[in-house]
């Protein structure tokens, strides 16, 4: 097993400071995700962890090796994100089929056959140009492109976004399979969580430019949990845990409890569900930035 | 393999229960080849190690048994021996819950016996 390791990573734009200390590490192995809203830091943390981008601060390291300038790490990692439409010299008319040849060019184990499966299974048509693809297109020549690159570390950010139903749930299809029978390492970043929380062995969770969790997402989802009921009730019941989101309608309150471990009952007369990933993410999040 | 997967329960739990219902109802019988966690985690999109614990679940409890290089099989005795677990846990799973509705909406003891076995000559 290897591990892509992030330490202390700082990232500032100008005044802003977009990562604050994060400290990530990506196991092979396994299938991540990586939840957050938009501008908690997502694509900045996985253009610095693919040496796309230089941190201010901190250090990037596979098996201890730094990252940075350092071809034969970067060679067994793939960061596939969505191409650009437009240029500095205007529309970006390269074609498919050369935006392919290029990434082939650049991955050793690039799988050609695999390519052309996958463009047929998206249906797209190689002689069309990058600036006259659909949303939808564009991010299915960026999944093909990580699938054949048969990276050893694969990271697409936000795959599924332009994708419809059918595509989206193709991808994830497409992804067990190849997780099935490579091991190859995913890393995916979604805003659709609901549907591919069930991929995602690990879950990392980042707001603000922090990682405020990092956790096998069925052991998370084994200690969140959902209790409604009459306010003092409910009350009593969630006091000393991490609570989350607390809504009231009448006398009636609901929380989002976040356990050390499993519970194996509440006390009092409430009703104890389990939480989503999504509503879970949700109830972290929502609050996060009025206290800020 | 009919059921959706929800939310309410841990994915690992809903895959070892739904084999356990295969099991129950004949559409897996004894000395059978269960589906492997392969071809869970595709059908169902899951992640395979969460299949995979679904599956050592069974295997823990020996409703399942490993057939080294060919697959996982159901073992003899396995519907007897889920059907012993599901019976205790009957009162905890479902009847609790009936008594607290019935409670609930003021349905009488006797009415609730009546209905019981009303249902149960259908």
């Amino acid at each position: 097993m290897s591990t892509l390791s992030g330490k202390n990573i700082v990232k500032r734009y100008g005044k802003d400071t977009v990562l604050k200390n994060v400290d990530v590490e990506i196991e092979t192995g396994k299938i991540y995700g990586l939840i957050g809203r938009n501008g908690a830091g997502k694509t900045t943390l996985l253009s610095i962890l693919t040496a796309q981008n230089p941190a201010n601060e901190g250090t990037i390291t596979i098996d201890g090796e730094p990252v940075w300038e350092n071809e034969k790490a970067l060679s067994r990692i793939c960061y596939s994100r969505e191409i650009s439409q437009v240029t500095m010299f205007g529309p970006n008319t390269i074609k498919v089929k050369d935006y392919l040849a290029t990434a082939r060019a650049f991955y050793k184990n690039w799988d050609e056959d695999y390519a052309k499966e996958l463009i047929k299974l998206f249906d797209i048509n190689p002689k069309k140009r990058v600036n006259k693809l659909s949303k939808g297109m564009l991010s299915a020549v960026t999944i093909i492109v990580a699938m054949a690159s048969k990276a050893e570390i694969t990271i697409l950010d936000e795959p599924v976004a332009g994708l419809d139903v059918v595509a989206r749930e193709q991808f994830y299809r497409l992804v067990i399979d190849e997780y099935a029978a490579t091991g190859r390492t995913f890393v995916i970043s979604t805003h659709i969580i609901e549907e591919a929380a069930s991929l995602f062995e690990k879950v990392i969770i980042i707001d603000n430019g922090e990682i405020i969790l990092e956790e096998n997402t069925e052991e998370l989802l084994a200690r969140a949990y959902r209790i409604s009921g009459e306010e003092t009730a409910v009350d009593a019941a969630a006091r000393g845990f991490k609570i989350y989101h607390p809504e009231s309608i009448g006398r009636n309150k609901v929380v989002t409890v976040l356990a050390e471990g499993p519970v194996d009952d509440f006390a009092g007369d409430v009703q104890v569900e389990a939480v989503p990933l999504q509503n879970l993410f949700y109830a972290m999040c929502v609050d996060g930035r009025k206290e800020a | 393999m009919l059921s959706n997967l929800g939310e309410d329960k841990s994915i690992y739990l809903q895959i070892k229960e739904m084999i356990e219902d295969e099991i129950l109802r004949d559409i897996l019988k004894e000395e059978e080849q269960v589906p492997s966690t392969t071809e869970l985690s595709k059908f169902y999109k899951i992640n395979p190690a969460t299949a995979a614990k679904g599956i050592n679940l069974l295997v823990d409890e020996s409703i399942i048994y490993k057939k080294r290089g060919i697959g996982m099989f159901v073992q003899t005795g396995a519907k007897e021996k889920i059907m012993e677990t599901r019976k205790k846990s009957f009162r905890e799973t479902f009847l609790k819950k009936i008594i607290s509705e019935a409670q609930l909406i003021g349905i009488s003891k006797n009415e609730l016996k009546k209905m019981i076995d009303e249902e149960n000559d259908l």
